[in-house]
């Protein structure tokens, strides 16, 4: 009896220890060791979204995502291989050897990084090449890359990342819209392999939106290489050409010198990683007289064949006479001689038949002085002053394109108001809509149009501007396409320097459609500051033909077969 | 089990003794219906050795299956991996720079402008041939180099009584035509690299 009683007491004992430790661990935080327990032996796995690309109007990736590795390793563990793994790496991965073997004999840390974005086929090749040598302590993590395949094609629009982070471009302005967002996975493992029946949650990643351009590559291929012959060409400091399609006011093309190439962003200027298509503001000078012009013709102030006396200099109540860029004596020009031989005289008179405040309203419906936000970072909205302080000065120059500041897309925009029968579209660079990250939409979805000026004005500043590349009557027969009516203008404008002052340097343009009755393409070619003396007719002008004969020929658009314009220049 | 009633008893056997003898019913030795044990034990033993080694096998397979699905994932991101290098190496051949400068290597030139041949048979437009004068350059321009790794060519005036004795250098080496020929080659090759090392784009 008394063993029994005692076997009792035992088994008692034994229980009540039991269960003190069953209400420690199930009374007492059991979560926590319901934690500690799953961490034993589980993973976590992050499941990154991958960034959408971002594609030209065909499709063609301008800028897309690979799947990279980094190379890490244990500094504690290849310390003594350092230099045999340093001299591999440098060899296969074009690592510095010297910074390589630096890091992996670096102290007191147990995580360098040796290289970062490798495309995976290669990182793992490494990594097994230098497990097979019997090296220990290497080990590669997910590093997604971003590759431009086209280098500079577009580069300044498209911008680029930096280790972690967008840093310019498309890139930046639409972050939120391509990255998406990670997901993740919790899975227990044994081994290295998933155990089947385990606890396993999955959060599927969000992948980013591809955003579409309306560039198409080899059209912005084409006229940045012609652009960059040009700049080179003429010893300008920059230049600028804009593509536009005169119907829907899609740009095909944005281009930028100098420019950048995206796989190595930091090798360049800073001040040459953005657009200065839209940060720039420069006077346009001349190309601005069709835009006084067609709104003269439009209020009916005048009419292409309005007869106006060009007196050699035009004086002006305390400031220098408004010259012409040669000497002449008195001329009797036509409105069109006006402007195929791009007078300033004949402008400002004619201008003068205008209020400020409708000079103003007309170049305010043309966009000038408001922002196109077609959705680049930094664009500039121009300086358009507020008709109220101008001056009869002002008017003057700002009729022919001074005192009045535009980039390059507002005023590629307005020109196209005229080759689309006086009906201006908004420009756009993305297809669709699509939101940027301060929550703007832009695309084509939202372009609107309005109507600035008559089909019939427009129709006949058209064929005004067809006389510029005239070979008798204009002064940039340079731009002319073989074959095909284009009207167009030139633009010789005065910069300001630093001080506010015109500083004696040019900006030279050229600003056209094709073909001249029935167009297509509005196209712009800005220079700054060439060295060679050369004008607007003699340096956009043949780029512009270029460019223009190019697209004409890529789009296979025929010539119209049409009569020329026969507006007479002189009386 | 019955036990007959006595008065019934006594009443029978007074009417008919022996025949009663004979239907004397007596208590039949009961037989115990005993079913074989072995296949009982052994149908249990199959359940039992069938349900663990199902389980088993089930584990087992699943566990295979892991390992399959791990080695699957492991060859389709490979896969994967893969062949996002052949598209990026396709992108590379596809870049309208590298397909413009293997034509131009083939000696090809910018289009001109076109004419249209329309239906009815006449011809819209004015075809400009093609020719070497109107390409665009499309090479960047090259890098400009410090003056010490791009040292102007030196210039070495040789003395007339120098160049005689050149001169018959020449001639008795124009015996060997290969050498001559190799040295000739590789003097037009050391030219056109200085020429060339001002600005690529003029190419």
């Amino acid at each position: 009896m008394a063993r029994l009683r005692f076997g009792f007491v035992v088994i008692a004992i034994v229980l009540s220890v039991f269960g003190v430790r069953l209400v420690q661990l199930q009374g007492i935080d059991p979560k926590a060791y319901a934690a500690m327990a799953a961490r034993e032996g589980s993973e976590e796995v992050v499941l990154p979204a991958e960034r959408g690309a971002i594609t030209d109007r065909n499709g063609v990736e301008l800028a897309t995502s690979v799947d990279g590795l980094m190379l890490v390793a244990d500094p504690q563990m290849t310390h003594d291989d350092a230099a045999a793994i340093a001299t591999y790496l440098a060899d296969e991965l074009d690592l510095d050897y010297f910074q390589t073997l630096t890091r992996l004999r670096e102290e007191d840390t147990h995580f360098v990084y040796l290289a970062r974005r490798v495309p995976s086929t290669i990182a793992n090749r490494v990594l097994g090449e230098l497990e097979d040598r019997g090296y220990k302590g290497l080990s590669v993590r997910r590093d997604p890359m971003r590759d431009y395949p086209n280098r500079d094609v577009a580069a300044n629009l498209v911008g680029f990342l930096g280790e972690d982070e967008a840093l310019g471009g498309l890139e930046r302005t639409f972050d939120h819209l391509l990255s998406g967002t990670d997901g993740k996975a919790t899975y227990e493992v044994g081994g290295g392999n998933r155990i089947p029946l385990g606890d396993s949650t999955t959060v599927k990643p969000r992948n980013g939106s591809d955003l579409n351009l309306t560039i198409d590559r080899d059209v912005q291929w084409y006229v940045q290489r012609v652009l960059r012959a040009t700049v080179r060409g003429a010893g300008g400091d920059s230049g600028v050409a804009v593509v536009m399609d005169t119907r829907t006011g899609e740009l095909l093309s944005l281009a930028d010198y100098p420019t950048f190439d995206a796989k190595n962003p930091l090798l360049s200027p800073k001040a040459d990683l953005g657009s200065r298509a839209m940060s720039d503001v420069y006077e346009p000078g001349s190309v601005e007289k069709v835009l006084t012009a067609a709104s003269l013709i439009d209020a009916g102030k005048v009419t292409p064949r309005t007869h106006i006396k060009v007196p050699p200099y035009l004086s002006r109540p305390g400031a220098a006479p408004i010259r012409d860029h040669w000497d002449h004596d008195m001329l009797r020009y036509t409105l069109a001689g006006v402007i195929s031989r791009s007078s300033n005289i004949g402008t400002v008179l004619a201008a003068r038949k205008f209020t400020a405040d409708q000079l103003y309203g007309y170049l305010r419906t043309f966009g000038l002085g408001q922002r196109t936000n077609i959705g680049v970072r930094g664009e500039t909205a121009g300086l358009l002053a507020d008709p109220s302080l101008w001056t009869q000065v002002n008017q003057d120059t700002i009729a022919f394109g001074q005192g009045v500041s535009v980039n390059a897309v507002q005023m590629a925009a307005a020109v196209n108001t005229i080759a689309n029968g006086g009906v201006r579209v908004d420009p756009s660079l993305v297809r669709g809509t699509a939101t940027t990250d301060d929550g703007t939409e832009v695309g084509t979805g939202v372009a609107t149009q309005h109507r600035v000026i008559s089909t019939r004005a427009a129709r006949q500043t058209m064929l005004m501007m067809e006389l510029v590349t005239d070979v008798d009557d204009g002064v940039a027969p340079g731009a002319a396409v073989p074959g095909y009516r284009v009207a167009g203008k030139t633009g010789t404008a005065q910069r300001a320097g630093k001080d506010g002052g015109y500083d004696g340097t040019f900006t030279v343009s050229f600003a056209g459609f094709a073909p001249a009755d029935k167009p297509r393409f509005t196209v712009y070619v800005v220079v700054q500051n060439p060295r060679n003396g050369g004008g607007g007719g003699s340096v956009a002008g043949p780029a512009f033909s270029k460019i223009m004969s190019y697209l004409l020929r890529r789009y296979g658009v025929p010539p119209t077969g049409t009569r020329p314009s026969t507006y007479p220049v002189e009386w | 089990m019955s036990t007959p009633l006595p008065h019934s008893r006594v009443r029978v056997q007074r009417i008919a003794e022996a025949a009663v003898e004979r239907a004397r019913l007596t208590v039949v030795p009961r037989v115990r219906a005993r079913s074989p044990r072995v296949p009982f034990v052994t149908l249990v033993s199959l359940l039992l050795v069938g349900g663990v080694v199902g389980l088993l096998m089930f584990n087992t397979t699943m566990q295979q299956n892991a390992f399959a699905a791990t080695e699957l994932e492991q060859h389709a991101s490979d896969l994967t991996s893969r062949e996002q290098t052949l598209r990026m190496q396709l992108e590379v051949l596809r870049d309208p720079q590298v397909v413009a400068e293997k034509a131009r290597a083939l000696g090809m030139v910018d289009a001109g402008a076109p004419a249209f041949l329309k239906a009815d048979g006449s011809v819209e437009g004015v075809a400009v041939p093609a020719t070497v004068e109107n390409k665009v350059p499309i090479l960047p321009p090259a890098v400009k180099k410090p003056e010490a790794l791009d040292p102007k060519p030196i210039i070495v005036f040789e003395k007339p009584g120098k160049e005689q004795k050149a001169d018959a250098k020449t001639k008795k080496k124009s015996d060997t035509d290969r050498t001559s020929h190799r040295d000739g080659d590789r003097e037009r090759r050391m030219s056109g690299t200085r020429t060339n090392s001002g600005d690529r784009s003029t190419r």
